[in-house]
C-alpha cells in the first residue's frame, strides 16, 4: 500500500504545475532555431555567439539577466513547431511567446488564438511605422499586426565568383546578373561553354519552396494577381506560364543541375560545382564561412545578390519570422514583461541580422553597422522590394507544398507547364475552400 | 546442431546470395556510422569523405554535453519501461480472462478488442489528446504511458498464446484448491514467458521509437522522448554543416534499441518466425 501512495504521489508530482514561486513574472517561450545549450548555454553576449541558435539563445540568456524581476523560460520544439503548439492551444495550455513564420499567422489568427500586438508595441515604445514594409506587411492581416516580425528573409542568388570570372562574368569586381530572361540565358549557355558546369544550381527534389519561391517572386515582378481573394488562387495565367516556360527552358538546355534535394544542391554550391545557387537569406553565414576558409572551393570567391529583375518591377517574395502571442489569460505583469521582451528584441534586431536575414527594422538596414556586414549592401534592397503573400491568405506553408510540387515537375519536364499549373490552381483551390 | 547441420547444406552461391543481402541491409547503419565519426567540416560539400579517416568521437562528446540529453533518455526509459510492464500486465490478464474463463459476451468483446486492431492511431488522436488536456495529463508519464498501454495486438497475442496451453493443467490446479487468480499467477504465467518476452521486446521499440504521440502530449523540452528531444536540437537547415553530428544522433537514441535486441534476440527471431505462440 506504501509503494501505491508512493507511485501515486509521483504521478501527482508528475502532473503538477512547475512555475517559479518567486514573485517574478514567468514567461513561457517556445521557439524553433534548434538546442544548443551546450555551446551557448551560459552566454549573454550576444556579439561573440554566431548562428541562430546561438544568437537567440544569448539572447534570451541576456534578457533574464538584465531583467531580475522576470523569467523566461524557453521551450525548444522541432522544426517548425507547429503541431506542438497546435496542440497546445487545443489543450488550452499555449506558451506566452511563440517563434511563427509570418506565413502562417493567419492559420492561427483567423482562429482567434493570437492576440493582435498594437498594446505590446505601444507598451514597449515601439511604432509600427518603424518596421520595414516587407516585415510590417507580412505580419499584418485585416489592419492589424499579429506579431513582433524580427526578420525578413526570402530567395537570393548566392553566386561563386571564381567560376563566374572564369564564364568572363564578372565586371568591376561584381558579377554581371541578368536583366532579361532571354539575357539569363545567354549568361548561362557562356557560363556552360567556358566552365563545363552548371550556371543555375536548383534543388527540386524534395524542397518545394525552391519552385513557389521562383514563381511567387516573377508573379508578384509582373503584378500578376496571385490571389484575387483570400480563398482563391489565380495561376493559369501568362505571366505564369511564361515563367514556368522559362525555368523548364533552363532545366532542359543542360545548363542547370537536375535531380538534387536541398543538401545535394548546397554541397554542389560549397563544392564549386555550379554558378548560381538560388536559395534563402539563411545560408549566407555558412556559404560566408566557406569564402573565408582557406582550401575550400569558396574560398574568397563567394558573393549575395537579391533575385535579378527578369520581368516587370524590382520585386522579391520574402517570408519572415516574427514573435507572435497566443490568446490566454495573464497577469498585467506578464503583459508588461512580454512588451518588455519585445523592447529588447527590437533592441538586438542588429544581432539577429548577423545570422543572414534581414533586419526588420528600418533603422538598422540603414546602420552602417548592418551595412558593414558581408554582402549586406547587396541585400538592403530587399526591406523595399520584398512583398510578403497577401496577410488574409490562410494555410500559406500548405499552398508553397502544393505549389512548388506541381511547378517543379513542370520546371522538371515531368510535365507540361499548362497541366502543372492548371493542377496547382486546382489542388490549391480545394484547399482553400476548406479554410473558414 | 540442427542450424549447423542446415548451413553445412548451403551452397556457396545461396551464401555468397546471403552475404550480398547482409551487405545490402547492414550498408545504411555502417555508412550512418562512418558519417557519425567523421568532423562535421570534413563532410560538408562531399559526404564520401566518411569512407577514409581520420576519425572522431567529437559528435558523441557533443551529444553528452548537451544540457537535457540524459533527461530525455532519462524520459525514454521510464515512458517504454512503465509501458511495457504495463502493457504485458494487462494484456496478460486480458489474454488469461479471454482464453480461459466464460463469462457473457465474451467473444462479442474479443471481436470489439480485435477492432481496435483496425483503427489507425491518427483516427482518434484528436479525442484522444482532448480527453488528456481535460485529465490535464500532458507534460506527464502518465500522459506518455496511458496511450501505450490499450495493446489490441497485445491482448490478442496473449490470448492466443493461453488458448494454446493444455486446459488440462487448470482443472488439475483447481483440483489442488488454487484459486483463479494463482491459476493465472502460479502456473499460466511462468508458462507465457516466452510470448511475454516477445510482446515486452516489440512493446519497447515500439514506445521506444515512438514520434507523433510524444511530440504533441510532451510540449516541454523536460519532458520530451529521445526521439522528440534529438529532433527539436537540430539547429541547421538541411542539416549540411553537421551531418556527422546529425548520424551521430541516430547511432546515440539506437543504442538502447540495440542492446534491447542483442539481448532478446531469440525471442525476436522467434517471434518472426512465428514460432512464438506454437
Amino acid at each position: 500500500m506504501r509503494r501505491l501512495f508512493a507511485f501515486a504521489a509521483l504521478l501527482a508530482a508528475s502532473c503538477s504545475d512547475n512555475a517559479g514561486g518567486d514573485g517574478r513574472a514567468e514567461i513561457y517561450l517556445q521557439r524553433f532555431f534548434g538546442e544548443c545549450g551546450a555551446q551557448y548555454g551560459g552566454a549573454t553576449d550576444v556579439s561573440k555567439v554566431e548562428g541562430e541558435c546561438g544568437i537567440i539563445t544569448a539572447m534570451i540568456n541576456k534578457f533574464n539577466a538584465n531583467n531580475p524581476d522576470v523569467h523566461v523560460s524557453s521551450n525548444v520544439v522541432a522544426w517548425p513547431g507547429y503541431p506542438q503548439l497546435s496542440a497546445q492551444m487545443a489543450a488550452k495550455d499555449p506558451p506566452d511567446l511563440v517563434t511563427m513564420h509570418t506565413g502562417v499567422i493567419s492559420d492561427y489568427a483567423a482562429e482567434g488564438l493570437l492576440e493582435p500586438v498594437e498594446p505590446y508595441l505601444a507598451e514597449a515604445g515601439l511604432s509600427p511605422s518603424a518596421l520595414t514594409d516587407a516585415s510590417r506587411s507580412a505580419v499584418t492581416i485585416g489592419g492589424r499586426l499579429y506579431g513582433l516580425p524580427f526578420d525578413t528573409h526570402g530567395g537570393l542568388f548566392h553566386i561563386n565568383t571564381k567560376l563566374f570570372a572564369e564564364a568572363g562574368l564578372m565586371k568591376g569586381g561584381k558579377p554581371v546578373l541578368p536583366t532579361s530572361p532571354e539575357e539569363m540565358l545567354a549568361h548561362a549557355r557562356q557560363f556552360k561553354e567556358r566552365t563545363g558546369k552548371p550556371y543555375l544550381i536548383q534543388s527540386l527534389v524534395g524542397d518545394n519552396a525552391y519552385a513557389a519561391r521562383n514563381v511567387y517572386t516573377y508573379l508578384l515582378a509582373q503584378n500578376a494577381v496571385l490571389f484575387p481573394n483570400p480563398r482563391q488562387i489565380r495561376l493559369q495565367t501568362p505571366e505564369a506560364a511564361r515563367i514556368v516556360d522559362f525555368f523548364r527552358a533552363i532545366t532542359a538546355s543542360g545548363v542547370s543541375t537536375r535531380n538534387q534535394d536541398t543538401p545535394a544542391a548546397i554541397a554542389s554550391f560549397m563544392s564549386g560545382e555550379g554558378g548560381i545557387y538560388p536559395t534563402g537569406t539563411w545560408m549566407i553565414g555558412q556559404f560566408e564561412a566557406e569564402a573565408n576558409t582557406p582550401g575550400r572551393p569558396l574560398y574568397q570567391g563567394y558573393t549575395v545578390y537579391p533575385y535579378p529583375r527578369l520581368w516587370g518591377a524590382d520585386v522579391s517574395y520574402v517570408s519572415g519570422h516574427a514573435w507572435v502571442v497566443p490568446r490566454r489569460e495573464r497577469t498585467p505583469e506578464q503583459s508588461r514583461a512580454i512588451a518588455r521582451f519585445f523592447r529588447f528584441v527590437a533592441e538586438h534586431n542588429f544581432d539577429w541580422a548577423r545570422t543572414g536575414h534581414l533586419p526588420a527594422f528600418k533603422a538598422v538596414v540603414e546602420s552602417p553597422a548592418f551595412k558593414a556586414l558581408p554582402h549586406r549592401t547587396n541585400l538592403v534592397p530587399v526591406a523595399r522590394t520584398g512583398r510578403p503573400l497577401p496577410g488574409g491568405v490562410q494555410r500559406q506553408n500548405a499552398i508553397e507544398g502544393l505549389v512548388g510540387e506541381e511547378i517543379a515537375a513542370a520546371f522538371n519536364g515531368q510535365k507540361p507547364t499548362r497541366r502543372a499549373l492548371a493542377d496547382a490552381e486546382r489542388r490549391v483551390n480545394a484547399l482553400l475552400a476548406q479554410t473558414d | 546442431m540442427a542450424a549447423d547441420a542446415s548451413r553445412t547444406r548451403w551452397s556457396p552461391m545461396t551464401l555468397l546470395a546471403i552475404l550480398l543481402a547482409a551487405f545490402v541491409m547492414l550498408a545504411p547503419l555502417i555508412w550512418t556510422l562512418l558519417l557519425s565519426l567523421k568532423e562535421n567540416e570534413a563532410l560538408i560539400g562531399n559526404s564520401g569523405a566518411a569512407l577514409s579517416p581520420p576519425y572522431t568521437l567529437e559528435n558523441y562528446r557533443s551529444i553528452l554535453q548537451g544540457n537535457q540529453v540524459f533527461r530525455w533518455l532519462l524520459n525514454s526509459l521510464i515512458v517504454s519501461g512503465g509501458t511495457t510492464i504495463g502493457v504485458l500486465a494487462l494484456c496478460s490478464l486480458a489474454g488469461f480472462g479471454f482464453a480461459r474463463l466464460d463469462f457473457p459476451f465474451r467473444r462479442t468483446l474479443f471481436i470489439f478488442v480485435l477492432l481496435g486492431l483496425a483503427i489507425p492511431e491518427q483516427a482518434v488522436i484528436l479525442p484522444q489528446h482532448q480527453l488528456f488536456a481535460d485529465l490535464r495529463l500532458h507534460n506527464s508519464y502518465p500522459g506518455l504511458i496511458l496511450p501505450g498501454l490499450a495493446g489490441p495486438f497485445g491482448v490478442f497475442f496473449m490470448t492466443q498464446y493461453m488458448r494454446a496451453i493444455p486446459k488440462e493443467l487448470d482443472e488439475a490446479a483447481m483440483l489442488d484448491g488454487a484459486s483463479r487468480f494463482t491459476l493465472f499467477w502460479k502456473v499460466l504465467m511462468p508458462l507465457t514467458l516466452p510470448a511475454q518476452a516477445t510482446l515486452g521486446v516489440f512493446t519497447f521499440l515500439g514506445t521506444w521509437n515512438a514520434y507523433w504521440w510524444p511530440l504533441i502530449s510532451a510540449t516541454r523540452s523536460d519532458m520530451y522522448t529521445l526521439t522528440v528531444g534529438l529532433a527539436a536540437a537540430q539547429m541547421n537547415y538541411a542539416q549540411t554543416s553537421g551531418l556527422g553530428f546529425l548520424m551521430a544522433q541516430a547511432v546515440f537514441a539506437s543504442i538502447p534499441i540495440f542492446v534491447v535486441y542483442i539481448l532478446f534476440q531469440k525471442h525476436i527471431v522467434r517471434a518472426m518466425a512465428g514460432t512464438a505462440v506454437k
